[in-house]
């Protein structure tokens, strides 16, 4: 009876095989393959997405867009959250960190995707597409990059003798002692509020910091993700963070402020997002100028930023998806929006586009933005990564403020952040 | 007798000056940086005036968002949704007062006990009951899930209880009936505290963002909070457009509040009696 069950479940199995097959290869690809986009830009960065999707939707008939904006990117992931539970989810997305969805259910379909001669893979930054992997392994790709560039005002600058476009700071000690400098002699408006470097995004920075210092800040051990920052190399830019704070050229956990003190001119030096040239370029009341990032012993640059993701579960959407994703990382529409927006370019062959060409003369800043994506560079991607950043400002407002020692504040951190991953 | 009035009050009035004054600056300049220029609302010292009026900062609304189709939703949910959270209020708010049924205290515990929970908690589960009922990307998915409120409950509910019990045993005595009771005693009496509730629920309804964004997809549901937020960059601001937006997404709510600005003050000055 045993044997005759056995057998019965056996062709119950190859059956349902066969007929899954035949089923799967006689569904037909629809005429019109709908999408539903869902994209966290908005503003001039949105209109200018939303103007190349509907190029797109116009020139594929066999496609067809519904564009919907999300909200930011926390309220995006709020929104794609609650709508994968449901069943409602996008088809692509445009969001940060959305290879999070993709990879954390091991869906990394876009690796073959991105093998599609089209797309042409060698020509996108290697540290671009490290940003839009999952545990080692590609899931999105990115879309809208921006990295961190130091901007300075040339009236401080010149007021404490100080030349940044000649001689600017290689390493961050010579930062230190330039931004010193400012400080005694660079106050022009005579405030009580005056610094000579800050950063509007202090774990942002940070990361940049650990990874010049040779930190990979997490390393993958086995199957699971292990957080190194907290080793030597991480505390030594950790103590180099302090350093600055007691040197007085940084204030302590005013972070948020940065942006509003340059623009006042009460700060000389800020590492801020790269696309802040397009929005302070002959808008603020100094001459404004920009220097690559300093390094400890070697360049590296940690990137922000969103980036395409292909949710759907659906193959001919999956492929519509894919073909949306060319379009919009085309050379033509990625430089296109980069100049429109401030975002950076993902494509190499970007930097030989005669507008960009035109515009490395007419604006330099963007030249110093572009020559730094030769070492931009992504730390490994893991679920628990948003929660890391949210320990870095606890440790950093904790170094600042002295609460705890640089050591001991990393330690804490990573001791928070494996408790977490358990 | 009218001079001694005004010799006594002048110390006040200048307060009350001062104090409108201070009110009174960031609505002017909202208004005044809706005309300027991006190197005018970045200009530091900041500038008053601009130093060319632009104009076209409304117009340049209406191009980035279907501004028009958003404003009628935001008016159109808002007053669907302070309509029913006022039924709802009121009636609850009345049961709670005067009825007398098993477990009262209890439910009224519960209901105040949803005041401590954040709406990001109950933001997920929420979603996933109105997906279930198919009501995303709808009116109904907008304004259902938010008429309930227990802060008009409570509100209410301490307004009721200061209305005399002998009205409602008199009513009684009369031969009204519960309902009549409420139509014909409790909401005249209440009709100030009713008139704060229902500016409240509107300017709350007016704003919101996070649920009208979570449940909609398509343009011709969602509301103005959204557009505004989407005239609001990742990295910067379009300031001056926002700004335009602004000044006429505040139209609305100046109406509501001219209309029950007597009841609002009512209410504020029987509350400080009771007081």
């Amino acid at each position: 009876m045993k044997k005759v069950i056995a057998v019965f479940l056996v062709l119950l199995i190859i059956t349902s095989i066969v007929f899954a097959k035949g089923a799967a290869e006689t569904t037909a690809r629809p005429e019109v393959v709908k999408l539903q986009v869902w994209y966290a830009l908005s503003g001039t960065s949105g209109e200018s997405f939303k103007s190349k999707a509907e190029a797109f939707d116009i020139a594929r008939p066999d496609i067809e867009l519904e564009l919907t904006y999300s909200g930011k990117y926390a309220d995006t992931a709020t929104k794609v959250s609650a709508a994968l539970l449901s069943g409602d989810a996008p088809d692509v997305a445009v969001m940060a960190a959305g290879q999070l969805y993709t990879g954390g259910r091991g869906d990394f379909s876009m690796e073959e995707f991105a093998k599609d001669p089209e797309f042409n893979i060698s020509d996108v930054y290697p540290g671009m597409l490290e940003y839009g992997k999952f545990d080692g392994r590609l899931a999105a790709v990115p879309f809208g990059i921006s990295t961190q560039v130091l901007y300075y005002n040339k009236t401080i600058c010149n007021a404490a003798g100080i030349d940044l476009e000649k001689n600017p700071p290689k390493t961050w000690e010579e930062l230190l002692t330039l931004a010193k400098i400012a400080v005694e002699k660079g106050n022009i408006n005579k405030s009580s509020d005056f610094y000579g470097f800050d950063t509007s995004d202090g774990v942002w920075l940070i990361k940049s910091m650990f990874s010049q210092n040779g930190n990979p800040v997490v390393k993958k051990a086995g199957d699971t993700v292990v957080p190194v920052f907290n080793e030597a190399s991480g505390v030594e830019v950790a103590t180099f963070w302090k350093k600055m704070i007691d040197s007085g050229i940084m204030p302590a956990g005013q972070h948020n402020n940065a942006e509003k003190k340059f623009l006042a001119g009460n700060l000389a030096i800020i590492a801020a997002s790269s696309n802040r040239i397009s929005r302070w370029q002959g808008n603020t009341s100094f001459e404004l100028g920009a220097i690559p990032m300093p390094k400890f012993s070697q360049n590296a640059l940690a990137l922000g930023g969103n980036v395409m993701v292909i949710l759907s579960e659906d193959q001919f959407k999956k492929e519509a998806g894919w073909e949306l994703v060319k379009h919009m990382l085309k050379e033509e529409n990625q430089t296109d929006f980069a100049l429109s927006t401030g975002y950076l370019p993902i494509r190499k062959s970007s930097q030989q586009n005669p507008k960009v060409q035109e515009l490395f003369i007419s604006n330099p800043l963007y030249k110093i933005a572009f020559e730094q994506l030769d070492y931009t560079w992504a730390y490994l991607h893991f679920s628990e990564m948003g929660t890391m950043d949210a320990m870095f400002w606890y440790a950093l407002d904790e170094i600042e403020k002295a609460v705890l020692s640089p050591k001991a504040a990393l330690d804490k951190a990573a001791a928070s952040l494996i408790k977490e991953m358990e | 007798m009218k001079k001694k009035l005004h010799k006594v009050n002048k110390p006040v009035l200048l307060v009350l000056l001062l104090g409108s004054l201070l009110m009174i600056f960031p609505f002017v300049w909202v208004v005044l940086s809706s005309f300027k220029t991006v190197a005018d609302v970045y200009a530091y010292p900041p500038k008053w005036l601009p130093s060319s009026w632009k104009f076209s900062n409304y117009a340049t609304v209406f191009e980035m968002i279907p501004f028009a189709r958003y404003y009628v939703n935001s008016i159109y949910t808002s007053v669907m949704q302070t309509a029913l959270q006022l039924g709802i209020s009121v009636t609850a708010a009345y049961a709670l007062v005067v009825l007398d049924f098993p477990g009262k205290k209890i439910l009224f515990s519960v209901v105040r006990s949803t005041m401590f929970v954040p709406t990001i908690v109950i933001l997920i589960p929420m979603y996933l009951m109105v997906s279930k009922v198919h009501l995303i990307d709808t009116y109904a998915g907008i304004i259902l899930p938010q008429i309930f409120t227990a802060f008009t409950i409570f509100l209410l509910v301490s307004f009721f209880r200061s209305i005399p019990h002998d009205l409602y045993d008199s009513a009684k005595l009369d031969g009204c009936g519960y309902y009549r009771i409420l139509s014909h005693v409790v909401i005249p009496n209440a009709s100030s505290a009713i008139s704060t509730a229902m500016l409240f629920s509107f300017l709350g309804h007016w704003k919101s963002y996070t649920w009208p964004l979570i449940v909609t997809n398509k343009q011709q549901y969602r509301t103005l909070p959204i557009g505004m937020k989407y005239l609001v960059q990742e990295s910067s601001s379009e300031y001056q457009v926002m700004m335009a937006a602004s000044v006429m997404a505040i139209l609305p709510v100046l109406i509501v509040f001219m209309i029950f600005e007597k009841q609002l003050v009512k209410s504020i000055t029987l509350t400080g009696l009771k007081a």
